[in-house]
C-alpha cells in the first residue's frame, strides 16, 4: 500500500515538474495554431468573447444559459487547449460553487439548492471557457493585433507577445536555480506528518527565494534587449502610424469568420427560443 | 572611400572619471573584415556601439569628436537612421531576440521602420544567413548556432552598409563556429558589406579577416593587415590576445634557434606547412596506453531511454538504450556538437531528469532510491551558466549556503579556505552576478567543491571566455585535480579536453561513438569528420607534416619537432 502511495505521489510530483509547466505553457500559447477556432479573425473572436463574457451574468434563464455552456464547450474543444489550463479550469469552477453544494448538504441541505447554485455554476463556467477559447485558442501574436485593432496601446501588444517569447526562458532559468537549492539546500526530513508539513513550508520558501536571483538575472539580461529595442526600431514603431497600418493589413475578415458568428448567434437565437418555449 | 571615419574620438560613461576611449583616429575602408582585439575593458565594445550612434544618443556621457559612418555624421543623425546603415549583434545575442517565430524576429525591425516589404526582406535576410526553411520555427527549437544566425539576420534585413560582431562564436562548437564566419565572409565578399568583428580566437582572425586593429587602454594601438598583425607575438600577448598556435610554435622555434630568423611567422596551417618543412618529427616516447581503471563504478547508465516532450507532435527522443560506466578516480570529456545530449546526460546524473527507461546508479545505488542530501554529497554540477549558481547576495554566503544548512561545525573556515584556494577573498561580499567572466566562474568552481563531492559534473566551463581567463580557469581546474576525485565536464573547447581529460567520451546523436584516451579519439580521421570535432590547430599541424605525430600543445609541438 505505502508504495502504491509512494509511487503515485512521486509520479504526480513528476507530472509537475517545471519542464511539464513549460512544455504546457508553450503548448497552451504556439502548440494549436492549425485549430479551427486560430484560424478565426481575432478581432471577431474578441466580439463573440465580449457576448459570452458578458451576457450570462445578466441572464439567469437555465436553457439560455445551458445552451452557452455547450457552445463553449463545443469551442474549447475545437481550440484544443492544453489540458493543465483545463484542469484549472475545474479547479477553479470548484472552488468558485462546488464547495458551496458540499457546505449545503453538509449542514441539513437537501437536493433544491442545487437548482441556483447550478445557475452560478453554469454562469461561472460559460464565462471561464469562453475566456480560455479566445485567450488560448489564439496565438498571442494574433490576440495582440486583434486588441490593437480596437485601439489598445502598442504597448500592450508588445508586452503580451513578448512575455510568451520570455517565459520558456525565464521557466528555464527558475528550474535551474531550484535545482540550485535541491543540490546544495538541506531539506528536512519527511517521513513523519510533522516532518512532511515543514518539508512544504521549506519547498514553498524556496520558491519564494528562488524569486530574487530570477529577477536580479533577468534584469541583468534586459539590458542588452533594451539597447537592441532601441536599435531595431521599437520607439519608432510605437508613435508610427503607418506602422500599425502595415501590421493591422494581416487581419482580414474571411468567409469562415463570418460562419462561426452566424451559427453562434443561430444557437443562441435557438436557446432563447427554447427558454421561451418552455 | 572610407565607410568609417573616425577623427580624435574621446568618451567617458557618465560619471566615469576615466574616458573609456581617448583620441581615437581611425579610418575604416568600405568592404573591409576587420578584426577588434585587445585586453578586456580595453574599449572594444565601447568603440562599436559608438559607430552604432547609441553612444551618444542611447547612452550619454562626455563626448568629443567626430564619427561619421557612410559620410553620416553620428552625432547628427538618430539612431533610426543610423541602423539603416550599422547593425550589430551582442556578445549575449539571444536577449536581442524579441519575437517568437524566426521570420517574425528576422523581419522586426524592418516593420518597425515601416517597410511596407519587410517580410520580403525578413526572408531575404534569413536566405543570406543560411537559415531559409525556418521561417515558421520557434526561436527556442533553434539550436544556439542557428540563434546566432537569426541575431545576425535581424542586423543584415536592415540592409546596412556595416556589420558590427561582437564576439559571435564564443558559445559556438566549431561547426557553427565555421558556419557564422563563412556567413559572413558572403556577407562581405558577395554583397559588399563591411565586417567589424570583436574576436579573441586568432585562428579565425588569419583564416577570415583582413586587417586587426589593436586597441590599449582606450587607445588605438595599431590597424595592420592580419598577417602582419599577428607577426606581433609579444605585443599581442602582452595585451592578453593568444597568436595561432602555429605562430606561437614558429616564434618559439625562431628563438630557439631551429627554424631562420627575420622569415615571416605563418598565420595558418597552409603557411605552416612551408614554414615548418624542414623540420622532422623525433619520435618521442609514446605514452604508454593508460589502463581501464578497475575502481568502483561512479556513475553507471543501462539501458537508459529518454525523450523530451516537444509543443507539437511525437516526443524527441534523446537517448535509446544508452549504456555507459565512469569509474571512480576518472577524469572524463564528453565531447559532441550542440544538441548531442551532453547537457541532457548531466542532468540525468543529478537527478533532475528521470529516464522513461533505464537506470543511472551513483556508486552502484539507483538515483531515485537516494535521499536528496545524500545526493548532493556524491554529485555536484557547475552551470554553464554561473549566474544561476548564485542565490545568496554575496559570494561568501553562497559558498558558505551548502555547508551551514548541514550544520557543519567548521563552516566559517572551510568557506575562508575555499575563498582562498579560488583567490576570491577580497571579493567575497560582492554580488557574483556583478563580477567579471572569470571571477564568476572561479566562484561558481568553488560553490560546486564545498561540499567536497565525490563527482563533480561542469557543463562547459570555458565558454563565454577570454583566451586569457580560459586558460586562467584551465589552471584552476589542474589545481583542483587533487581535491576531486572523479570530475566529468562537457565541453566544445578541444584545448582543454587535450590538456586536462583522461578518458574521452564523444557523444553523436544521443549514442557514444567512441570512448578512450585523446590519442585514441583523435587519431581517428573519420570518427573526427563525423561528428564535426575538431583537434587544436597545433594537432592538425603535425598531423600535416607527419602523421604519425600526436602533439596536443605548442610545448610538444615544439619538442617533438627538430631540425633535421
Amino acid at each position: 500500500m505505502e508504495r502504491i502511495m509512494n509511487k503515485l505521489s512521486e509520479s504526480v510530483l513528476d507530472k509537475f515538474s517545471m519542464d511539464f509547466l513549460r512544455s504546457q505553457v508553450l503548448k497552451n500559447a504556439y502548440g494549436n495554431d492549425d485549430t479551427v477556432i486560430a484560424a478565426l479573425d481575432p478581432r471577431i473572436l474578441i466580439v463573440w468573447y465580449l457576448f459570452f463574457g458578458l451576457v450570462p451574468w445578466f441572464v439567469n434563464d437555465l436553457p439560455f444559459l445551458l445552451g452557452c455552456f455547450l457552445l463553449v464547450m463545443v469551442t474549447t474543444l475545437l481550440a484544443r487547449v492544453a489540458g493543465l489550463v483545463l484542469l484549472l479550469f475545474a479547479l477553479g469552477v470548484f472552488s468558485q460553487t462546488g464547495y458551496l453544494f458540499l457546505a449545503t448538504l453538509l449542514f441539513g441541505g437537501d437536493a433544491s439548492a442545487i437548482a441556483p447554485l447550478l445557475v452560478l455554476t453554469l454562469k461561472v463556467a460559460t464565462i471561464s471557457l469562453a475566456s480560455v477559447t479566445v485567450f488560448s485558442g489564439l496565438d498571442p501574436d494574433r490576440l495582440s493585433s486583434g486588441l490593437m485593432w480596437y485601439g489598445c496601446p502598442e504597448r500592450l501588444s508588445f508586452s503580451i507577445s513578448y512575455a510568451y517569447r520570455m517565459l520558456p526562458m525565464l521557466m528555464e532559468e527558475f528550474q535551474n536555480v531550484l535545482l540550485s537549492y535541491r543540490l546544495r539546500g538541506n531539506p528536512p526530513a519527511h517521513d513523519t506528518l510533522r516532518g512532511k508539513v515543514r518539508y512544504l513550508i521549506y519547498q514553498v520558501k524556496i520558491i519564494m527565494e528562488s524569486f530574487y536571483p530570477l529577477m536580479l538575472n533577468t534584469a541583468k539580461r534586459s539590458r542588452t534587449t533594451v539597447e537592441a529595442l532601441e536599435l531595431r526600431g521599437y520607439r519608432y514603431a510605437a508613435v508610427n502610424k503607418t506602422v500599425k497600418k502595415i501590421k493591422l493589413s494581416t487581419l482580414k475578415v474571411s468567409y469562415n469568420d463570418l460562419l462561426f458568428l452566424a451559427l453562434s448567434a443561430l444557437w443562441v437565437a435557438l436557446c432563447i427560443l427554447c427558454s421561451t418555449l418552455f | 572611400m572610407s565607410a568609417i571615419e573616425i577623427d580624435d574620438l574621446t568618451y567617458a560613461y557618465p560619471g566615469a572619471p576615466q574616458p573609456t576611449l581617448s583620441h581615437i583616429s581611425l579610418r575604416i575602408e568600405k568592404g573591409d573584415f576587420l578584426a577588434v582585439v585587445g585586453n578586456n575593458g580595453c574599449g572594444k565594445s565601447t568603440l562599436c556601439k559608438v559607430i552604432n550612434g547609441l553612444i551618444p544618443h542611447f547612452i550619454t556621457g562626455e563626448f568629443q569628436g567626430r564619427v561619421r559612418v557612410e559620410g553620416l555624421n553620428t552625432q547628427e543623425s538618430d539612431v533610426g537612421t543610423l541602423a539603416q546603415k550599422v547593425g550589430y549583434v551582442y556578445q549575449d545575442f539571444e536577449n536581442q531576440i524579441v519575437r517568437p517565430t524566426v521570420l517574425d524576429d528576422a523581419s522586426y525591425a524592418c516593420l518597425n521602420y515601416a517597410f511596407p516589404d519587410y517580410l520580403e526582406r525578413g526572408k531575404a535576410a534569413l536566405h543570406q544567413c543560411g537559415l531559409e526553411g525556418r521561417e515558421e520555427e520557434y526561436i527556442w527549437q533553434l539550436s544556439g548556432g542557428q540563434t546566432h544566425l537569426l541575431a545576425l539576420a535581424g542586423a543584415v534585413s536592415m540592409s546596412p552598409d556595416v556589420l558590427i560582431l561582437d564576439e559571435p562564436i564564443a558559445q559556438l562548437d566549431p561547426m557553427h563556429a565555421d558556419r557564422i564566419y563563412e556567413v559572413l565572409r558572403e556577407l562581405n565578399r558577395k554583397h559588399g558589406k563591411t565586417i567589424i568583428v570583436i574576436e579573441h580566437h586568432t585562428e579565425y582572425i588569419a583564416d577570415y579577416c583582413r586587417h586587426v586593429l589593436l586597441m590599449k587602454d582606450g587607445r588605438v594601438q595599431w590597424l595592420l593587415p592580419t598577417g602582419e598583425a599577428l607577426q606581433h607575438v609579444e605585443e599581442l600577448e602582452a595585451c592578453n590576445i593568444f597568436p595561432p598556435q602555429v605562430t606561437q610554435a614558429a616564434y618559439r622555434l625562431q628563438k630557439e634557434g631551429k627554424l631562420p630568423s627575420g622569415a615571416p611567422l605563418p598565420t595558418t596551417v597552409e603557411e605552416g606547412r612551408t614554414a615548418f618543412s624542414a623540420l622532422r618529427c623525433r619520435p618521442g616516447g609514446a605514452a604508454a596506453p593508460v589502463a581501464r581503471s578497475a575502481e568502483q563504478r561512479a556513475v553507471s547508465f543501462r539501458n537508459v531511454s529518454l525523450s523530451y516532450r516537444s509543443v507539437k507532435g511525437e516526443p524527441r527522443s534523446i537517448f535509446d538504450g544508452l549504456d555507459l560506466d565512469i569509474r571512480k578516480g576518472e577524469k572524463v570529456a564528453l565531447i559532441g556538437s550542440n544538441g548531442a545530449g551532453k547537457s541532457t546526460l548531466m542532468k540525468l546524473m543529478v537527478g533532475l531528469l528521470r529516464p522513461q527507461s533505464g537506470t543511472v546508479s551513483l556508486f552502484d545505488e539507483p538515483i531515485g532510491a537516494k535521499k536528496a542530501e545524500d545526493l548532493s554529497r556524491q554529485i555536484s554540477l557547475v552551470y554553464q551558466n554561473p549566474e544561476e549558481m548564485f542565490i545568496k547576495d554575496s559570494i561568501r554566503a553562497d559558498i558558505a549556503y551548502a555547508m551551514q544548512v548541514r550544520g557543519m561545525p567548521d563552516w566559517r573556515e572551510r568557506t575562508d579556505a575555499l575563498l582562498e584556494r579560488f583567490q576570491l577573498t577580497q571579493l567575497q561580499h560582492r554580488d557574483g552576478r556583478l563580477m567579471s567572466g572569470g571571477q564568476m566562474r572561479r566562484a561558481s568552481l568553488a560553490i560546486g567543491v564545498a561540499l567536497e563531492p565525490g563527482i563533480l559534473l561542469l557543463d562547459e566551463p570555458t565558454a563565454n571566455l577570454d583566451i586569457a581567463t580560459r586558460r586562467e580557469i584551465m589552471g584552476v581546474l589542474e589545481g583542483m585535480k587533487d581535491i576531486i576525485q572523479t570530475a566529468i565536464i562537457a565541453t566544445h573547447d578541444m584545448q582543454l579536453v587535450c590538456q586536462w581529460a583522461e578518458r574521452i567520451i564523444v557523444l553523436w546523436g544521443g549514442r557514444v561513438v567512441a570512448d578512450g584516451t585523446r590519442d585514441e579519439i583523435f587519431a581517428q580521421q573519420d570518427l573526427v569528420d563525423l561528428v564535426g570535432i575538431r583537434p587544436p590547430e597545433i594537432f592538425s599541424m603535425a598531423r600535416q607534416l607527419d602523421p604519425r605525430a600526436l602533439c596536443y600543445t605548442v610545448d610538444e609541438f615544439t619538442n617533438c619537432f627538430q631540425e633535421a
